[in-house]
């Protein structure tokens, strides 16, 4: 397997990836909405790596290495000697399509010899969960599912995917990775710390939550955020919501983030399902320990392919994370990249939401406010 | 240096080396900002969060002091509940065990170690069932292997099933032990000392097959032991069923009372015990009707012996409270297998023969024959009839004119009842009295010839007098001066115009209450006349006791007349002695002109019979009175 990883910044242009452009099986990209939306990234990346699936999708910001960017695209080549990939995109108009979505991908993707999924999809029009569920549904038991939505910046206006096509809004894309010889290692952790008493989802419908303990649950926010509550619904993520259900608390803890809120109905909907009954829980970050939590999960992902030096590290952060560490943001991504081989390349973005199995239920789920990253190397032989 | 600071210093270092401190100055106060902000945030959300926490705890406190409120009320209410549970169970008629699942004694009762008599201190939770036993094996009040038994109540216990069962205890009391197992395990049981209620029962049950006053075997346990022997009988071996009733026990009950009739069925139920072999059963079947059964008959003979024997026990006078009481029975004998199989059918042909006994003379028995089923039905047809007859009024008098010859005019009528059956011609008293006295119906029958009696004379012309008959039966019945009070009353009839004539048999019944009851009536100014003078047991012994108005001499003697001078003797000797003594006479059946001579010349009163008049309705004897006088006049 080889890695080249390059960038490109307005002025600049792309700098990188010249070896590896004609081996080139995924161009993987991340980018802001600025730099990808007029389409012309796509045409220069085609243009670069024609036999590539070109796949990627707009972001709250880019990471590479140990940098964290806004304004520029990051990439990564991937040649791999023995694994074989497929891409499969599908539309989601809003999001009741969402897990009609997935399942549609999945159905493409599905194959015995599917190792594993990465998934970007529109971040603001599609069910997280909804999508997840379609997906894992249809390719099956044992097959890790990661990724994350796509982003766009602290505005939440609009967010773009493409997949072997100029990034559009509305959109899922996935690629699979087939064979024996690829390694697919997944981690994810949050690092937040739950404060205040716990309370009882009594009111929701899907991702959208109306009442906590019988009180609007936008009220309860606002109180809390203060002046702060002017930058809604971004702020929110400054405080995301821990949710489990009572009956099996373990297997259930998620942690959900606010992607828009209705002043009217004083109601704010998630990027996941907040089902009613479920016990939830205020939480606030703390630099250093979110730092320790994006380590954990880098230790996760690494510890599944120890092995092999070369490889891609895939980092996805929640956007909410970068919005209360704003320049700590660094920390996480350096206390990431340290449970690495240097060898490996490490790229990622800020999202609106992460993708990854359960750490304790193993089943893929939607993940909120928290760092996931999918490392992917590949066995050691020649390419057939 | 400071990891972030390090960065920013990176940042803002150009490729020359050289560092744009505009751009680092920026970022260091973009830090600092966000510094503040996260400080302002933290300190508002802990802020936050302490309220909401505080509330929390406040409302936790409130719910913790709600809680206990009412766990004190519910403890306080258990309290009350115990108290009560333990009033409850204490105050039970039954003793009562309760054992939890494991077979150990958890609850106990007041009125258990009442039943066993058992020490409060012996008994205490935690026991087992082989324990329990121990203590009531050490008093007394268990017989039996301690381990064995409550090996078998742990079996029957765990099998769920409910067990019931009598204990019999050593000191002749009887305990009603239930056990019944508990949804939650364990089992309770109820002790219960049913010796009281048992003798009860028993007593009830002897209740419903004797007799009260005799303590006799009742109709039902005569019929039971009669379907005993019955099964018995055929191979070769008999029985006999003896029906008896007493003679006259319905006018002894009328008159001295039904408390004497009740010591003479006594007296007569120990009498018959007295003379019955040891395998014969007496019953009471009803008012003064007795049955005997005599299994195992060897001969038929030995029936008429032990009739015979019966017979002249009861004969005897009993004493009842000073009253020496005379009484005779008659007794009817049916034998299984020749006259019948079945106990109603034997009972049923032992009554007809006794029927029969009864007509053939009373105080003696007969055995049933077949053909007494056609004439005992016949008389209890009458007898039905007989009891419809009062109410469908088909009683109607005649009147029998007497003469004063002397003065050739009709001084009395005598009332004579006959019945009016609707099937057959006029019935003569002769056929119907006797039926009518056995049957009770003899009284209202009397009281009705009174009244009508009474209100027919009414109406005769020049102070005819009328006479009515009196039974036996009427005179011994303590209503009889208010109802003839009543009938002279209602038909306006002055008492000096009603005879009363009564038999020599009422003053063979004689007693105190009988002449009280004759002098009441004088006194009211009734008369009293001696019937059929001279056919008795007659003793002129009665017309000292009793001052009669009137001797009626019996037609015999009148009969005789023509051919006999001793009952011209007689009579002439009867109005001697009755004008001595201030009465007037009546010569009977008088049928010839000859014989009206006669008697006139012997100094009879009066005369009556068909000579001068047969018996005839109302209409009839009213022309009669208004014609006779002129008629005889003429004819003399």
């Amino acid at each position: 397997m080889r890695v080249e990883q390059l960038s490109w910044r307005q002025g600049a242009g792309w700098r990188g990836g010249r070896n590896v452009a004609d081996k080139a099986d995924l161009l993987l990209y991340f980018g802001t909405r600025a730099a990808l939306a007029c389409g012309a990234r796509y045409g220069e990346m085609r243009a670069m790596f024609p036999g590539a699936h070109i796949f990627g999708c707009s972001t709250g910001g880019q990471i590479r290495n140990n940098d964290v960017t806004d304004d520029d695209v990051v990439a990564v080549a991937l040649s791999f000697a023995r694994t074989r990939l497929k891409l499969a995109c599908a539309p989601a108009a809003d999001a009741t399509q969402s897990r009609a979505a997935g399942e549609t991908i999945g159905r493409e993707l599905a194959a015995d010899d599917l190792a594993g999924v990465f998934v970007l999809s529109d971040g603001l029009n599609v069910n997280g969960s909804a999508l997840v569920a379609g997906l894992a549904a249809a390719v099956g038991d044992g097959v890790s599912i990661t990724g994350g939505l796509a982003g766009d910046g602290a505005q939440f206006e609009e967010t773009l995917v493409g997949g072997d096509c100029a990034p559009s809004k509305h959109n899922v894309a996935a690629v699979g990775f087939y064979g024996s010889a690829v390694r697919i290692g997944h981690g994810s952790a949050g690092g937040w710390d739950e404060f205040g008493p716990r309370r009882r989802i009594t009111r929701s419908q899907g991702n959208v939550l109306y009442e906590l303990d019988g009180e609007p649950a936008l009220d309860l926010y606002k109180r809390y955020l203060g002046e702060e509550a002017d930058g809604l619904p971004g702020t929110a993520l400054l405080f995301p919501l821990r949710i489990r259900d009572p009956r099996c608390p373990d297997e259930s803890d998620l942690v959900r983030t606010v992607l828009a809120v209705d002043h009217d109905a004083r109601s704010m909907t998630f990027a996941g399902d907040m089902p009613e009954g479920w016990v939830s829980q205020l939480m606030r970050g703390n630099f250093d320990r979110l730092a320790a939590g994006a380590a954990d999960a880098a230790r996760q992902a690494s510890g599944g392919t120890r092995e092999s030096g070369d490889g891609v590290a895939i980092l996805v952060s929640c956007i909410g994370r970068r919005l209360l560490m704003g320049q700590h943001a660094m920390d996480e991504v350096a206390a990431a990249g340290g449970e690495f081989d240097p060898r490996m390349a490490r790229l990622g973005f800020y999202s609106y939401g992460e993708i990854s199995p359960h750490n304790r239920s193993g089943v893929c789920q939607l993940h909120n406010q928290t760092m996931t990253v999918t490392a992917i190397t590949e066995a050691a032989g020649s390419r057939p | 240096m400071n990891r972030l600071f390090a960065r920013q210093v990176a940042a803002a270092t150009k490729p020359s080396g050289e560092v744009d401190l505009d751009a680092l100055g920026k970022q260091v106060v973009a830090a600092y900002e966000e510094a503040a902000r996260d400080r302002r945030r933290t300190d508002r959300s802990i802020g936050l969060m302490v309220d909401e926490l505080d509330q929390l705890n406040r409302g936790l406190e409130r719910l913790v002091e709600e809680r206990t409120a009412a766990l004190r009320d519910r403890e306080a209410e258990l309290r009350a509940q115990n108290l009560r549970f333990d009033a409850a169970i204490n105050n039970m008629s039954q003793g009562l065990l309760m054992f939890d699942a494991q077979g150990r004694l958890a609850i106990h009762n007041r009125r258990y170690l009442e039943v066993y008599r058992l020490p409060p201190e012996k008994i205490k939770p935690g026991m087992t069932v082989e324990d329990l036993i121990r203590c009531r094996i050490e008093n007394g009040t268990f017989a039996g292997d301690p381990v064995e038994y409550s090996k078998k109540i742990n079996v029957l216990m765990a099998s769920g099933a409910t067990y019931n069962r009598l204990h019999e205890l050593p000191d002749g009391r009887t305990v009603s032990v239930v056990s019944q197992p508990m949804a939650s395990g364990g089992w309770v049981v109820t002790h219960e000392d049913i010796t009281e209620r048992r003798s009860a029962e028993k007593k009830i049950a002897h209740m419903a097959h004797h007799d009260a006053l005799t303590d006799l075997p009742n109709r039902a346990l005569l019929r039971e032991r009669l379907a005993e022997a019955l099964a018995h009988v055929g191979t070769g071996a008999r029985l006999a069923v003896f029906y008896l009733d007493l003679d006259n026990f319905k006018g002894i009950n009328d008159t001295l009372g039904h408390q004497l009739g009740d010591e003479l069925l006594k007296c007569v139920g120990d009498r018959l015990l007295a003379c019955a072999p040891a395998n014969v059963t007496v019953a009471r079947v009803g008012g003064d009707e007795f049955a005997i059964i005599l299994p195992e008959l060897g001969a038929i003979n030995d029936a008429a012996i032990l009739a015979n024997q019966v017979c002249e026990a009861i004969r005897p006078p009993c004493d009842l409270c000073g009253h020496a009481v005379i009484t005779d029975t008659s007794i009817g004998i049916a034998i299984a297998p020749d006259d019948g199989t079945d106990p109603d059918e034997l009972m049923k042909n032992a009554d007809m023969a006794l029927y029969r006994a009864k007509a053939a003379g009373r105080g003696t028995f007969r055995f049933f024959e077949p053909e007494m089923d056609a004439s005992i039905k016949a008389r209890r047809a009458i007898e039905s009839s007989l009891r419809a007859a009062l109410a469908r009024g088909e009683f109607v008098l005649q009147y029998q004119p007497i003469l004063n010859p002397r003065e050739n005019r009709i001084t009395c009528c005598e009332a004579l009842v006959r019945w009016q059956h609707p099937e057959r011609r006029l019935v003569g008293p002769a056929e119907f009295i006797s039926v009518a006295e056995e049957i009770g119906l003899i009284i209202p029958i009397g009281d009705w010839v009174l009244r009508r009696a009474c209100a027919d004379a009414a109406g005769w012309p020049n102070d005819t007098k009328v006479a009515v008959n009196l039974s036996a039966i009427q005179v011994m019945n303590a209503n009889l001066v208010p109802v003839v009070i009543s009938a002279l009353a209602a038909a306006g009839l002055p008492a000096e115009r009603l005879e009363l004539e009564i038999t020599e048999s009422v003053m063979m019944q004689n007693t105190e209450a009988t002449l009280a009851t004759l002098h009441r009536l004088r006194e009211l100014g009734v008369k009293i006349s001696l019937d059929d003078f001279g056919t008795g047991f007659s003793s002129l012994g009665y017309l000292r006791r009793f001052p009669f108005d009137k001797l009626k001499i019996d037609r015999s003697f009148i009969r005789d007349l023509s051919s006999g001078e001793d009952s011209l003797a007689i009579v002439r000797a009867v109005t001697t002695m009755a004008e001595s003594l201030g009465m007037i006479t009546t010569a009977e059946g008088v049928e010839t002109e000859e014989q009206l001579a006669q008697v006139s010349r012997l100094g009879c009163s009066e005369a009556q019979g068909f000579f001068i008049g047969r018996p005839q309705p109302l209409e009839e004897i009213l022309r009669l009175l208004r014609d006779y006088a002129p008629r005889r006049a003429k004819s003399a």
